[in-house]
């Protein structure tokens, strides 16, 4: 008589770690994550010196075309016109948060003209301070 | 004898948590944007009625032509060059304002690396002009603070047609 064994083990990969380990890499992208204000995709100005922004900013991004977008930094960035609706912007910015400081993203090939006429505006609105962003740049 | 039933496990299935959480994570992963949120800060006069009046004969003059190169008070100069040449006119006058005047077609990045190069450096007690890399590991980071900066201005084009001309 052949003998068999009364409890037969199953094979079973043991899944009940898996969601911890889930769960704490979700832990590790909610606490990582900043919804950007502005998403425009600009290849930065490379400099050695940089300084963190402050977290309630408005910001100005400008493409190498030329392309203006804005925000308060209350809501995400919006496309203007021109530079002549930098002027309102700046103005309006000014009045609703006037110690707000001024992030200006730029594309590091645009002309500086576009760059000239958003820090002019931004000096007539009384702004007093602008972030110019940056990348690191490495030390040859 | 007692009859033993056999009855099934009490589990709760936490097979498909692993599921969720995954999906989750591409969620997460997917609209992580990792930010740049780091630049150059630069402050504004604060009262711009009466702009602070650069005299253009006392200060140096730094001009960034359309395709990227430097006017240094007219002379043709590598951005390395700068520091170097500032640093007797700065000894002998630490207030001299510094102008950076980019041309209206000129990139945007040639008046960024300028400005970062110039704020590279402070004028010390006692050394006079110097950027952070040339002073000694050991030189005291109080010493460095208490240094005053260069006084940089970069006027827009309507100040500029406004003021000087």
């Amino acid at each position: 008589m052949a003998l068999k064994a009364k409890h037969e083990q199953q094979p079973v990969i043991p899944t009940a770690s898996m969601a911890d380990i889930a769960f704490l890499l979700i832990v590790f992208f909610m606490v990582t994550i900043t919804f950007e204000k502005d998403k425009t995709q600009v290849s930065l100005p490379q400099t050695e010196l940089r300084f963190e922004v402050p977290k309630e900013a408005a910001y100005v991004s400008i493409t190498s075309a030329g392309q203006i977008r804005v925000t308060d930094g209350e809501d995400t960035s919006v496309p203007i016109q021109g530079l002549q609706d930098v002027d309102s912007f700046a103005s309006n910015l000014a009045a609703t948060y006037p110690d707000r400081p001024v992030v200006l993203k730029a594309d590091a090939d645009v002309e500086y003209r576009y760059v000239d006429e958003v820090i002019d505006s931004l000096k007539q609105s009384k702004v007093k301070l602008i972030y110019l962003l940056s990348d690191q740049k490495t030390v040859e | 004898m007692k009859l033993k039933t056999k009855r099934p496990d009490d589990e709760i299935p936490t097979s498909s948590m692993a599921d969720i959480a995954f999906l989750l994570i591409v969620y997460f992963m997917v609209t992580t944007t990792f930010a740049a949120t780091r630049g150059l800060d630069f402050s504004l006069p604060e009262e711009d009625d009466q702009p602070p009046v650069v005299d253009k004969q006392e200060s140096v003059l730094v001009k960034i032509l359309p395709n990227g190169s430097l006017l240094v008070d007219q002379k043709p100069m590598e951005i390395g060059d700068i520091v170097p040449y500032l640093k007797p006119k700065l000894d002998a006058n630490p207030k001299k304002p510094v102008i950076i005047q980019p041309e209206p077609q000129a990139p945007y990045g040639g008046m960024v690396s300028v400005f970062d190069t110039l704020r590279r450096t402070k004028i010390i007690e006692g050394r006079g002009l110097v950027a952070r890399h040339e002073l000694p590991e050991t030189f005291p980071e109080e010493d460095w603070d208490a240094g005053r900066n260069i006084n940089i201005s970069i006027p827009t084009q309507r100040e500029i047609d406004s003021f000087w001309f």
